[in-house]
């Protein structure tokens, strides 16, 4: 580009960048940040879904699995003979406990077959280390490659398996990875991901046969279709669970259900949605910023641009030269943005590796995005400057050679409020005249400190409501110091067992059945939790927070569910166990009560039972102790009782949450904040230094009048900090409704954001615009010392 | 250029011009009705009382302005009607300009001032051999905050004359200074013009300083009040200020 059309122009634009350097910084600095987290953002987003895609499609994911009691071959052909249907492929999928010898916890296992061959089949596995198994029947077992490195077990280890009521003296002969666990949640349940406890095994079909009591038999259906649209999948989905109806049914998901894939789906959409929003914001408070900054380097060169005109420079010389200060600005801009991108972005695709293990999962460089990031940023700079450049283009020569014409305006609209106007003192009226004489600056800073404030309280509330939640689910709905869940249900000798144990105190049965749930055309599956009469492990709360009382009869339901469904408490939903005897009744909403995480349903455990054609049974005993001294014997009684597969304690689900989400959490806030400062600081500190050039004059003659700096100072601060106070307050509200906005933008079967905000937020948010607004006042304040008054005074503009 | 008709001298001709600023609803006659003719290698003196119209007249006669009424022409070139385009080619080619407050560009040293009229002219000076004419040559490298009025003035000077204007056009070039910097400034106009030939018109509020002029023409009130011959111009130094 022909830099401002002319060597010497190309020199004077230098020079006049140079003479603004510090308020220029922070909007080169503003404009770095959103070509950066653009170019970043869209950078990671590729990234993880060109991995995820090709290792989907490589290791050939299956688009739904069917879960059944007990289907023959002769069950897999017929799906595989369902119309829509590619391939379909019989597993055996069991529960185990597993005994790890460096651990006295046990852990919930689940033991995937697998061909004794490694040939490409559905769910296939990447071997990492080691090697396949060495015959059909051997009891030898492929990890999850994470689960063995955050155990350290290695080939050639054993490990004990519980599986059934037998215990298996099992050999690690290697470990791989699977596009079915790209994101490890632990196999007993919880939100975050806990490699150490996600004991996924992959063991021989006939060995897995034989012992899960499966000869000749699978236990899961998986099958790829032709088409995986979601309404394309349901249909197939639906077809082949009649089909297999007379095998029994108990679980049938499309692949955008599965845990893992649903949780990096949500992610990706999240990195999809940053990659428009920060951008947005950021280039967005640069194109303001230089709206007035340059219209009033435009203002100030005026007879400059006059005589340029007069010596023969052509409109289009000058409307560029005055085009190229914004686009000098977003080229500065767009290199650090370049530079922040490039080197974030691998950062951050070391710590996606972390939570997502995705075998070709590399930060790659994407040529086109850079030139995308730096032509929008360019875009922007010209669209933010445009409006100056066309001024200095307009401006008629013989005008621009008069002196420029007096002040705009003589009077504001508040001076014909004569009741409030008398009562000011006249530091006031010209702080007020200031702002409203200059509405469109004015409005630059009011609305960026709103911006930077709504940004502070909504990254504040993301914290809270992940503390809320947290404190909600783990404290408030469960008081249980660990949970035990059985294999198959047992009646109350189960709870009398637990309670002879060493360290327990108390101990509450609790059942959970998988049911589908279904109101007309709406219908979900869930697990249903019975809970006994005088629950105090596992209390439901109101939206008040108040326990709910359990029902003898009829189902509490979750807000969630209540609206999936479209029921309202009276209304009733037609209800079906997945297990026991499936029959189908109509069950009555009792109540509804408040959970953000999954979706679930309550009521009484002897109703439950009867569903299923029990009299009392659980399958899930929640226990307190005395201590956690005397766990060690605990966990060694657990192990033994074939009946276990799972013991899961209630702080290690928090400690996991709070390690991973809350940290990962505390790194994006304090990024956020740094953020919000430096729109806050760039547009306050351009603003003023604006306002302060434009009133050199009228504060050079207080100097005169024998003002002291720092009143002038306080006069001039008056209108950066009315309208700071003005952006702020509103910011707090805006920033409260930004915050509900997303949490309801998050309402997910999987997760719901409580739109919390603590009330000292308000204060916190406050406080450190406080500090921004001083920051970019104390920069001003330099300047101010700097300025030579009387010079001002005897220059003519 | 060539010389339009046979054996006329007048580079320039003012015809029944005039020039009105709309003010909201009111009109405000500039100028009203002016009639000259710039002669080549004349310095015109135009005098009158401050609003009497002799900058919205140099603006006209320099392409910074259009007239709203009568013309304008240079040559065969009517300046009132000619496209923007052509009005500042002729600004850029035909006509130097020095202003009362001598507007530099403040972010350009003294040669790079002058440097920003020569790089885009036809046949311009060597923005050194400028300075040279102006005596500043050790000046070129600092800022106009760094000289004086009279040497901001010279450098306006330079700048206007480096391009090889035919026109040379000053609006009260001396408005802004001492006497007797003033005086220095005017002989090196009258020098500058010896050398290189130029047509330079003048504008001045001081009756006193239109004694250098070889035609004095008065405004008032947007019209040409008189045109008077001086027989025999006086140098700036006799000038009584
Ligand atoms: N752009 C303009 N808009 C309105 N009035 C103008 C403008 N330019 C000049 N005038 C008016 O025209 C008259 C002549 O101005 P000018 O030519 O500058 O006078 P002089 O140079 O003789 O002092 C004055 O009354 C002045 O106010
Ligand atoms: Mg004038």
């Amino acid at each position: 580009m022909v830099i401002s059309a002319g060597p010497i122009l190309l020199r004077k634009l230098l020079r006049d960048l140079w003479a603004r350097k510090t308020p220029l910084a922070v909007i080169i600095a503003i404009v770095a940040i959103g070509t950066g987290s653009l170019i970043m953002n869209a950078s990671i987003y590729r990234d993880l879904k060109f991995a995820r895609d090709d290792y989907y499609r490589e290791f050939r994911l299956a688009d739904l699995s069917v879960s059944l009691k007990r289907a023959p071959e002769s069950a897999v052909r017929l799906v595989e003979q369902t119309p829509g249907v590619a391939e379909a492929r019989g597993r055996v999928v069991l529960p185990a406990l597993l005994d790890l010898p460096n651990q006295s916890e046990p852990i919930t296992g689940l033991v995937i077959s697998m061909p004794e061959t490694n040939e490409p089949i559905l769910n296939d596995l990447l071997l990492r280390e080691g090697t396949w198994f060495s015959g059909p029947e051997q009891a030898e077992a492929i990890l999850n490659h994470r689960f063995a490195e955050a155990n350290g077990f290695v080939a050639g280890d054993r490990i004990k398996v519980l599986l059934l009521d037998e215990q298996h003296d099992v050999l690690v002969v290697g470990t791989a990875m699977s596009p079915e666990y790209v994101y490890l949640i632990p196999t007993d349940g919880g939100v975050a991901p806990d490699p150490a406890r996600t004991g996924i095994i992959y063991m021989p079909i006939k060995f897995l046969q034989r012992s899960g009591d499966l000869e000749g038999a699978f236990n899961q259906i998986v099958a790829r279709t032709f088409d995986s649209s979601p309404a394309a999948l349901d249909r197939v989905l639906n077809v082949i669970e009649d089909r297999l109806d007379a095998w029994g049914v108990t679980d049938a998901t499309p692949r955008r259900n599965f845990p893992s894939v649903s949780f990096l789906d949500s992610e990706i959409q999240g990195i999809r949605a940053s990659t428009t929003i920060m951008p947005t914001i950021f280039l967005g408070v640069a194109m303001l910023i230089l709206n007035v900054v340059i219209g009033r380097m435009v203002a100030q060169q005026r007879s400059v641009i006059g005589t340029l005109k007069a010596l023969g420079k052509s409109t289009t010389a000058i409307a560029l030269h005055y085009l190229c200060f914004g686009t000098f600005a977003a080229l500065l801009g767009a290199a650090g943005g370049v530079v922040l991108a490039y080197w974030l972005q691998g950062g951050m695709i070391a710590m996606y590796r972390q939570f997502y293990k995705l075998p070709n999962l590399e930060a790659r460089f994407y040529p086109e995005l850079y030139v995308l990031g730096v032509s929008v940023c360019l875009i922007a700079a010209a669209v933010g400057t445009i409006a100056a450049a066309r001024r200095a283009a307009s401006l008629h020569p013989a005008e621009a050679m008069r002196p420029p014409p007096p002040e705009k305006g003589g009077s504001i609209i508040l001076e014909r409020i004569p009741i409030f106007w008398s009562r000011l003192s006249f530091r006031r009226r010209l702080v007020l005249r200031a702002i409203f004489r200059n509405p469109f600056r004015s409005g630059v800073n009011f609305f960026t400190t709103l911006l930077a404030t709504a940004l502070l309280i909504t990254t504040f509330s993301m914290r809270d409501s992940l503390t809320y939640l947290m404190e909600y689910q783990f404290s408030a709905l469960s008081h249980e110091d660990l949970s035990v869940s059985l294999r198959e249900p047992v009646g109350e000798s189960g709870s009398r067992e637990i309670l002879s144990m060493p360290s327990i105190a108390t101990v509450e049965p609790q059942l959970n059945v998988v049911c589908d749930l279904s109101n007309g055309p709406f219908s979900r599956r869930l697990a249903i939790s019975g809970l006994p009469r005088g629950n105090r492990l596992s209390t439901p709360l109101d939206d008040l927070g108040q326990p709910v009382p359990i029902p003898d009869e009829g189902l509490v339901l979750t807000d969630k569910v209540a609206r999936l469904l479209d029921v309202e408490v009276g209304d009733s939903v037609s209800l079906r166990p997945l297990i026991g005897e499936r029959r189908r009744v109509q069950a009555p909403v009792i109540a509804i009560v408040k959970t953000y995480i999954g979706l679930s349903a309550y009521a009484d455990i002897q109703y439950l039972s009867r569903l299923i054609g029990e009299d009392y049974v659980a399958n899930s005993l929640l226990a307190t102790s005395f201590g956690s001294e005397g766990w060690n014997l605990l966990y060694n009684e657990l192990k033994k009782r074939p009946g276990v597969i799972g013991v899961a304690r209630r702080e290690r689900a928090l400690e996991q949450m709070e390690g991973t989400m809350g940290e990962t959490q505390g790194r994006v806030i304090v990024i956020l904040v740094m953020f919000s400062g430096l729109i806050a600081f760039g547009s306050v500190l351009n603003t003023a230094l604006v306002s302060l050039s434009e009133r050199e004059r009228e504060v050079g003659t207080f100097r005169v009048l024998g003002y002291t700096k720092g009143e002038v100072a306080a006069i001039l601060r008056g209108e950066q900090i009315i309208l700071s106070v003005m952006g702020t307050s509103v910011g707090m509200f805006a920033g409260t409704g930004l915050a509900l906005l997303i949490s309801k933008a998050y309402d997910t079967d999987l997760f719901r954001f409580p739109a919390t905000i603590l009330p000292i937020r308000y204060f916190h948010a406050a406080l450190l615009m406080v500090l921004f607004v001083a920051l970019a006042q104390a920069v001003v304040r330099v300047y101010i010392h700097k300025i030579n008054w009387l010079d001002a005074l005897k220059i003519k503009e | 250029m060539s010389v339009t008709t046979s054996q006329s001298s007048v580079i320039l001709s003012v015809q029944s011009a005039g020039r009105v600023y709309r003010m909201g609803e009111v009109d405000v006659p500039a100028l009203r009705d002016v009639t000259l003719d710039l002669q080549r290698g004349e310095l015109l003196v135009i005098i009158g009382p401050s609003g009497s119209g002799k900058s919205t007249l140099l603006n006209l006669i320099g392409g910074m302005d259009r007239p709203t009424s009568g013309h304008v022409r240079f040559g065969e070139m009517d300046l009132g009607v000619i496209s923007d385009r052509e009005l500042t080619r002729y600004r850029r080619f035909e006509i130097g300009f020095v202003f009362q407050f001598y507007n530099l560009v403040p972010s350009l040293t003294a040669l790079e001032n002058i440097q920003v009229a020569t790089e885009m002219a036809g046949d311009p000076m060597d923005p050194l051999e400028a300075l040279e004419l102006v005596d500043l040559v050790d000046r070129a490298d600092h800022f106009p905050s760094q000289l004086s009025g009279g040497e901001q003035q010279r450098i306006s000077i330079a700048r206007a004359i480096a391009k090889r204007p035919q026109i040379l056009l000053c609006d009260e070039p001396t408005g802004a200074l001492d006497i007797e910097t003033g005086q220095q400034i005017l002989n090196l106009l009258l020098r500058l013009r010896a050398e290189l030939g130029q047509t330079i018109s003048l504008i001045t509020h001081n009756a006193s300083i239109a004694h250098i002029g070889d035609r004095v023409a008065t405004l008032k009130d947007g019209i040409v009040e008189s045109i008077e011959i001086n027989e025999r111009p006086l140098r700036p130094e006799e000038v009584q200020w």
